[in-house]
């Protein structure tokens, strides 16, 4: 199961949720504590000099163990499907 | 008196102004099912080379003005290959201008901190929560935690 987690405010997830018809959880973290304690913050990266988080994707299991993850070193790249899906397999 | 008419055309500024702009566009590849891997390098070079053969027909028409026309639609190409270049520059440097990962961002193998955050119906969430279940839901085996820059 997905889950999306980033600064934003409740209410812009939802509004993108709804836009694009995703039907995974938003998470709020408007502090970027969890982002934070992650050690995931990139400083003033957002619009306006705000700190936002940088993109990261962790699969983990039930044990809440990092099974797969993902940093990436450009904003424009991301993660294959193909590859993620394979470790989501992976998991038992 | 040189026959301005016989003087040859040369399409090297327009040819490098599309590969300028096509290199601006590639990085919307990742879009369309292309692999994003790759992208910010086919785009920064394809950038690159249409800018080398624009200055090529900068120079032809320059240079070698006697076989040579197009001084004014070459400095115009060049003009707008010159952005495009400067806009793949730009992006190519932000796109990647993030913070070094940090070694004690959680690591496979490693257990990630729990947390307690607010969805976007405003329900305060735990981690634990999540594995757990909902109300007749089977708990996820799985988690796939994507933190994103967000929306704007």
């Amino acid at each position: 199961m997905p889950v999306a987690i980033s600064v934003d405010a409740p209410e812009v997830s939802e509004n993108l949720r709804r836009k694009r018809g995703y039907t995974f959880l938003f998470l709020s973290d408007q502090k970027a504590e969890v982002i934070r304690r992650y050690e995931l913050l990139h400083p003033r990266g957002g619009p306006d000099g705000t700190d936002i988080s940088r993109p990261a994707e962790f699969l983990i299991d039930r044990s809440g163990t990092v099974r797969w993850e993902n940093f990436t070193e450009d904003i424009r790249v991301r993660p294959r499907a193909g590859e993620l899906l394979a470790a989501a397999r992976a998991i038992r | 008196m040189v026959d301005t008419a016989a003087r040859k055309r040369t399409l090297a500024p327009w040819m490098g102004l599309l590969l300028t702009l096509l290199g601006a566009l590639s990085n919307g590849l990742p879009f369309v099912g292309f692999p994003a891997a790759p992208v910010p390098w086919i785009s920064l070079l394809l950038s690159l080379i249409g800018f080398v053969v624009v200055l090529l027909g900068l120079w032809r028409a320059f240079g070698q003005s006697t076989v040579y026309k197009g001084k004014l639609s070459g400095s115009i190409a060049a003009a707008f290959s010159l952005l495009f270049l400067a806009v793949a520059i730009v992006f190519f440097w932000d796109a990647r201008h993030i913070p070094a990962e940090s070694a004690s961002a959680p690591q496979v193998g490693q257990l990630v901190p729990d947390f307690t955050l607010w969805d976007s119906a405003g329900h305060s969430v735990s981690l634990t929560q999540l594995f757990s279940g909902s109300a007749g839901k089977e708990p996820p085996k799985a988690l796939l935690l994507v933190f994103y820059r967000g929306y704007w």
